[in-house]
């Protein structure tokens, strides 16, 4: 038991229901001889007691940890609650199994994980960058995934050696405001943007983790010669940068700039909000690179004792009412075939995007980050 | 604390000639509580290093070859900048709703102090969609701005905005603490209220405003939320940008924010020693006021013009996104727009703040004994490395603390538990509690303490009837900057709450991080209500003797 209240559990009985002790359920894998553990939780009681008695935090405390389920996983997700929490509630309702998810950005919590190695809590990791799940793979952290999951989807969104499988898609697109632009004048490729016709005109997040994958498929697709001739000829061009791609949906809509590059979903999100906003999503056409697709993968740790549940839990996001659901509520592009797109945005298999090696993402990065600083977009 | 008069029963010195002079030597017991807290509070330190860098040279070429050289710069002058901005402002703030009678003194003295309760994001997402040309400001009252908020002065005006109060709360503490005889008797001898606030007041409250200052620039050091939204390129711009890449990059940017932090505070330090300290007089009556005549009005502008552009405007926009959201007509922005779900994170952010704080007090006291009543080396090292702390982004004392305490036999059994938690709070905000525990030690009277132990209390009793009554505003002061730094904390609390466990830091930085702005809305101005409730009630009360 690594319950830090161990005393209080009987005295305090505020049942607080929302709030789950990770640790609690889950089976010791430290494995130490059992005097060092009485003494170890000796310590932990003296530590933690006096912390208690000063911090009131019985509340906390008290909720009950008696449920046994008949197992409990524990996710790291880099997707936040508002997309994925819904899927994961309804993944315990159906198979009774338990799970516990700790939220934050992908890159923070690969570093989290790195940093646990085989100490970690987390059964399944969820990451919005396939950067993320590349480093994890690279430190071989991540436990290959059985056929049967990796069938289901397309060999090209996930990884070639089997370690991560891509659950839901996003598609880089141009947003642009549709009072100043008309259709027919929109710019074909993204190679287009360096035209003195935009000077100015365009907003990127060159710091943000969707527009490096981006640059990184660019340097795969197109090679890094004109990669890096393209980040230059865009500084160059006056492009303003922002933080992420929500600020630049916000910018076009304040009339600040008339062109940016996003994934397709920000927009969509901006326009539930307000349907009045001038905001369009244009996918270029013609194979282009600037219609990259980037997927949110999920991978079970090689750390995990629970993995028969953790790769259930990966299946159940690739049926087809979890596919429907992030199609439909959350507008992303389901992976797993036969599965209609979101809205009446164009079928993934009509859309010609390019097909970048997702996997070695997270290999190149590094380089990636040092074209873009040497084109002085970051500063 | 029983042990602060450890051993000075039977060999007091010799009463020294100047009541604030400090005994030379501190008590043994005491000393060894600093090592104990100075080993404490280096632990992310010592294992950032051991861990990374096997060889010093390691270290060194790391630092060289990363380009440290213009974000450094650029971290610096801003911090700078800030500082002294937020010195000006928060000295004013202080003086005029503790020493006049501007208009709603007493609701802009709880006020004052919130906009540091205000995630830097949030700050920032509010000021470029409210001032940036096309923004709310050009949409509600067709005022276009022309302005693209980015950049250098940007990052000043946020900045400077939310993190006044760093200064505010210490000076307001001290200005209360502060006997009234003398600005009484300067008055009444017919100074000008202007004159006695430089020749009486301003030396007392200087202590104060340099704690106040030095917290600012090791929180703008530290900074990351806003000047990326704002495109400023600091140094923890380049250590966030580069975590995943080039970590041992990474960990060399943040251990020169450490040497930084260090630095400034031995700087401090310097600044500060004997300084002529007038200590609290222990009860008095309500303050003489300064009657501002025909300056009431444009104080009174002055004052709530301040707050109304770092508090209201940040608040107005968040209001506006929860509204659009409320009004909105799709469902995915309805989804968890009901209040019931904030519920449990407001009691989480609640109780961990109100708990890091407490507990931060009174890890830091003892070495503000050390530091502030005897002239100890072992307080000075342990207060450099408590204050350090500050500087250091908060992801990188959270990675540092999961490593440590998973190679630690037992500590292992705390990982993601609320006392690891709050540990990392304390290690991360000591410092903010530093200062202002040094400020409340130096303001306890000598004769009082010698008096209480010739009547023969006890050490336990001294502390607890006489000394702890006069220092409570400027504790509760520093209690008040932990409790609001922690509730907005967000890369600790993501990385090492127990699982499940929400703040509402966490629920605005996940809805935000979507676009579901109205979610974030709802979340932050159950926030800000939040912190008004428990800065009034943790320090504003207690600083207060209205």
């Amino acid at each position: 038991m690594h319950w830090p209240f161990p005393h209080l559990s009987d005295q305090v009985s505020l049942p607080l229901p929302q709030l789950r002790l990770g640790k609690l359920d889950k089976p010791d894998r430290t494995c130490k001889p059992a005097a060092l553990k009485t003494f170890g939780s000796t310590l932990t009681r003296a530590f933690s007691g006096t912390l208690v008695t000063v911090l009131a935090l019985g509340a906390l405390a008290g909720c009950s940890s008696s449920d046994e389920t008949p197992s409990s996983i524990t996710v790291y997700s880099g997707r936040s609650e508002e997309l994925i929490g819904p899927l994961l509630e309804k993944f315990t309702e159906e198979t009774g199994i338990e799970v516990e998810v700790r939220y934050a950005d992908s890159p923070d919590l690969a570093l989290l994980l790195n940093e646990e190695g085989d100490k970690t809590p987390a059964d399944v990791f969820i990451s919005a960058s396939p950067g993320a799940m590349g480093y994890l793979d690279g430190n071989k952290l991540l436990k290959e995934l059985p056929e049967s999951i990796l069938d289901q989807v397309p060999a090209r969104f996930s990884a070639p050696d089997g370690t991560w499988v891509g659950i839901s898609g996003r598609i880089r697109t141009l947003v642009y405001n549709k009072n100043e632009v008309k259709t027919g004048e929109l710019p074909q490729s993204v190679f287009d943007l360096t035209d003195a016709k935009y000077k100015g005109k365009v907003g990127i997040a060159p710091t943000n983790s969707s527009f490096v994958d981006f640059v990184t498929a660019m340097r795969e697709i197109e090679g890094d010669a004109r990669t890096q001739k393209w980040l230059d000829g865009m500084k160059a061009n006056g492009v303003k940068t922002y933080a992420d791609n929500t600020s630049i949906v916000q910018a076009i809509n304040r009339g600040e700039v008339t062109f940016g590059l996003v994934n397709h979903y920000y927009n969509e999100i901006a326009k539930a909000a307000d349907p009045n906003v001038v905001s369009e999503n244009f996918i270029f056409p013609n194979r282009d690179v600037g219609a990259l697709i980037l997927v949110t993968a999920a991978a079970v740790m090689s750390a995990s004792d629970e993995v028969d549940p953790s790769e259930q839990l990966i299946d159940f996001l690739l049926t087809k009412e979890s596919q429907t659901f992030l199609a439909d509520d959350e507008f992303e592009y389901p992976l797993a075939a036969g599965v209609k797109p979101p809205l009446n945005l164009t079928p993934l298999d009509e859309i010609e995007a390019p097909t970048a090696k997702l996997s070695s993402l997270g290999d190149e990065l590094a380089d990636t980050k040092l074209m873009i600083q040497k084109s002085g977009l970051e500063g | 604390m029983a042990t602060i008069e450890i051993l000075r029963t039977n060999s007091d010195p010799p009463t020294p000639k100047r009541k604030w002079a400090k005994p030379s030597r501190a008590p043994r017991g005491l000393e060894i509580i600093g090592i104990v807290i100075a080993a404490m509070f280096a632990a992310p330190l010592v294992y950032l290093i051991a861990r990374n860098f096997a060889a010093p040279n390691e270290l060194l070429s790391a630092v060289t070859s990363s380009q440290v050289g213009a974000p450094l710069v650029r971290t610096l002058l801003l911090a700078s900048s800030v500082m002294v901005a937020c010195a000006l402002l928060g000295t004013a703030m202080a003086w005029l709703t503790t020493r006049t009678d501007i208009y709603g003194r007493r609701a802009l003295a709880v006020v004052a102090a919130l906009p540091l309760v205000l995630p830097s994001f949030v700050a920032a997402l509010a000021f470029v969609g409210t001032f940036s040309s096309g923004g709310l400001l050009e949409e509600t009252f067709g005022i276009d701005t022309g302005v693209r908020v980015q950049g250098f002065w940007a990052a000043f005006t946020v900045l400077t905005l939310i993190s006044y109060p760093y200064v505010y709360l210490p000076v307001a503490a001290r200005l209360i603490g502060l006997p009234r005889s003398l600005e009484e008797s300067a008055s009444s001898l017919g100074r000008h209220p202007l004159a006695v606030f430089r020749t009486v007041v301003f030396p007392q409250i200087t202590g104060a405003i340099l704690a106040g200052s030095m917290l600012v620039f090791l929180y703008v050091v530290s900074e990351f939320g806003a000047v990326s939204l704002l495109q400023y390129d600091t140094l923890t711009r380049r250590i966030y940008a580069s975590r995943l890449l080039d970590p041992n990059a990474a960990m060399a940017m943040s251990l020169v924010l450490a040497v930084v932090a260090i630095t400034v505070v031995v700087v401090e330090r310097i600044a500060t020693k004997r300084r002529h300290v007038i200590e609290s007089p222990g009860t008095q009556g309500a303050p003489k006021r300064v009657l501002l005549g025909h300056w009431r009005i444009a104080s009174t502008c002055f004052g709530w013009g301040l707050v109304g552009l770092a508090l209201f405007v940040p608040v107005a926009v968040v209001t506006h996104w929860a509204w659009l959201g409320l009004t909105g007509t799709r469902n995915v922005l309805g989804r968890g727009m009901d209040i019931g779900r904030l519920v449990q994170p407001t009691i989480n952010t609640a109780l961990l703040g109100v708990g890091a704080a407490v507990v931060a007090i009174i890890v830091v006291l003892p070495v503000a004994y050390l530091t502030a009543r005897y002239r100890s080396r072992v307080g000075g090292f342990a207060n450099a490395l408590v204050v350090g702390g500050f500087a250091l982004p908060g992801l990188v004392i959270a990675l540092a603390l999961v490593g440590a305490s998973l190679r630690i036999p037992f500590l292992d059994h705390l990982y993601q538990t609320f006392p690891l938690l709050i540990f990392a709070y304390v290690v991360h905000f000591g410092a903010q509690a530093m200062r202002s525990a040094q400020v409340s030690v130096e303001a306890v009277p000598r004769h009082l303490r010698d008096a209480a132990r010739s009547l023969g209390a006890g050490r336990v009793r001294r502390f607890r009837t006489v000394e702890l009554p006069l220092m409570a505003p400027a504790l509760a002061a520093g209690c008040g900057l932990v409790l609001l730094s922690v509730m907005k904390e967000l890369p600790a609390t993501l990385l090492l709450a127990p699982i499940g466990v929400d703040t509402l830091a966490i629920r605005i930085w996940s809805a935000s991080s979507e676009g579901f702005y109205a979610q974030a809305g709802l979340a932050s101005v159950m926030l800000v209500a939040l912190a008004a409730a428990l800065t009034w009630l943790l320090t504003i009360r207690h600083m207060e003797r209205l």
